[in-house]
């Protein structure tokens, strides 16, 4: 009893010190050769990592997911796609503030899930290659208590690295939705009104109360 | 209230059985072509809305705060097996035929060592939920959809689906089992119990949308296609319209 209690007790520390090593070591050596499906794995192991880790406020894990998610997500692309023919409609400065905006809303938008973690779990459930050269993995979501969510990521190769474009829940594309309530807002009432929507938005984007 | 499934995620497509419209927003010209009902369509979606709002939503919030997670997970497991025959079914009418024989075996193992279903052994053991309905059946068979349509209190479908639905509501368990009161409480049931568990989902949605109402037109569209071709991604034709970059002179780059 005794000696198994402090071999545990190693065990724990030697974690405690390899932890930072292993950290350090990731991004720089590993992240040259990653391939799609590294980078979701990765990227969905961090972000569980930082939810379940009830040391954090919500505040803090929020802004450790944004770190996340931003250095693995291409939302310049992501923004091109979503605007399609319209992104020519903005001028050069316009679409720099339209990249921006949208960003900061989505990451408002899906930041607020951060106070309804419930010990999901994600699984990556196979990885195709598109047409275009770009990737698809494929996801599951496993919640204890819910239905399972399918989710896909697009990943497209910059620079020789993959990053996200795209979600797909559920076979509903994050970036074809937008896309579709963005065309009608930029035909009828032009680039500037919907930078000015966003803008508005993201002002008032509060934590939602559940 | 047939069609609602339990796949939460359906709630993207669910989001439109309770849904909402920004009725300030006037109904764009642009989307003619996809949507030539708009403007009934807009004021359908605002009263189904109402509807939400004001009656399903308070109603589905004091659920879920007095049932325990664990308890509204039963439920829709029970309500999900007795789609059985719907599943079933409309697998054998597409030609699933292994798909529909592990769908007898999930029935036949929830039903009994999930106790009448309100457990859902059978998808740890590799018999895992399927989601078809005859709306999806005629779709696989090159049934066109017909114009965009939200119908009162039932949301969001279209020429086909609706057919789909009438069909479907014919070939659940319960109707040939239980008495009409008995039917209404458990459609009842299962509606709030549905409603209680996509609170969250449908009020982020909302929150995230810019029009609301082609948020979840897009969505429907999205989630049937998506369904019809037993699929979790986008096809391969929409892809390349979806994922190709447009430079700045209108040409496109891959």
């Amino acid at each position: 009893m005794q000696r198994n209690h402090r071999t545990r007790t190693k065990a724990v520390i030697a974690a405690l010190l390899l932890a930072p090593v292993l950290a350090l070591s990731g991004p720089t050596t590993a992240r040259a050769a990653e391939g799609p499906r590294d980078v979701v794995q990765q990227t969905t192991d961090a972000v569980l990592a930082v939810l379940a880790n009830k040391s954090l406020t919500a505040d803090q894990k929020r802004t450790k997911i944004q770190d996340i998610v931003y250095d693995r997500f291409d939302f310049r692309t992501l923004s091109r796609l979503v605007l399609a023919r319209n992104w020519r409609r903005l001028s050069h400065e316009q679409q720099n503030e339209f990249v921006q905006e949208f960003k900061q809303n989505l990451s408002t938008t899906y930041g607020r899930n951060v106070e309804t973690y419930n010990n999901e779990r994600a699984e990556i459930t196979g990885d195709r290659k598109e047409p275009g050269g770009d990737w698809t993995v494929k996801t599951k979501i496993i919640r204890p208590n819910a239905a399972d969510i399918l989710v896909d990521y697009r990943l497209r190769q910059e620079d020789g690295v993959w990053k996200v474009i795209d979600v797909i829940i559920e076979g509903v594309s994050l970036v074809a939705n937008y896309r579709s309530q963005f065309q009608e807002i930029v035909s009828n009432e032009g680039p500037a009104k919907l930078i000015q929507m966003l803008r508005e938005k993201n002002a008032k984007g509060e934590p939602m109360k559940s | 209230m047939k069609a609602l499934t339990r796949r939460a995620l359906a709630s993207v497509a669910l989001v439109g059985w309770f849904c909402c419209a920004s009725p300030v927003l006037a109904a764009p010209s642009g989307a003619a072509k996809h949507d030539p009902l708009e403007p009934m369509n807009r004021k359908i979606f605002w009263f189904n809305n109402q509807v939400d709002d004001y009656v399903l939503v308070p109603v589905a919030t004091v659920w879920d705060k007095i049932m325990p997670k664990r308890v509204e997970k039963c439920l829709s497991n029970f309500f999900g097996n007795l789609r059985f025959p719907i599943v079933a079914g409309n697998g054998l009418l597409q030609g699933k035929f292994k798909q529909a024989g592990s769908d007898v075996g999930r029935f036949a193992v929830n039903t009994t060592v999930g106790l009448a279903g309100f457990f859902d052994p059978a998808s740890g053991w590799g018999l895992e939920e399927h989601n078809e309905d005859f709306g999806q059946t005629l779709g696989y068979w090159g049934v066109g959809t017909g114009p965009y349509l939200v119908l009162p209190f039932l949301g969001p479908s279209n020429p086909r689906d609706t057919v789909g639905l009438a069909a479907d509501s014919f070939s659940t368990v319960y109707p040939f089992f239980v008495e009409f009161e008995y039917l209404v409480a458990a459609r009842g049931t299962d509606l709030i119990n549905t409603r209680a568990t996509l609170l969250q989902e449908v009020r982020q949605f909302k929150a995230a949308s810019f029009d609301y109402y082609v948020a979840v037109r897009n969505a429907y569209i999205q989630r049937r296609k998506a369904l019809i071709a037993d699929r979790s991604g986008v096809s391969a034709q929409e892809s390349e319209d979806l994922y190709t970059i447009q430079d700045d002179n209108g040409e496109s780059e891959p």
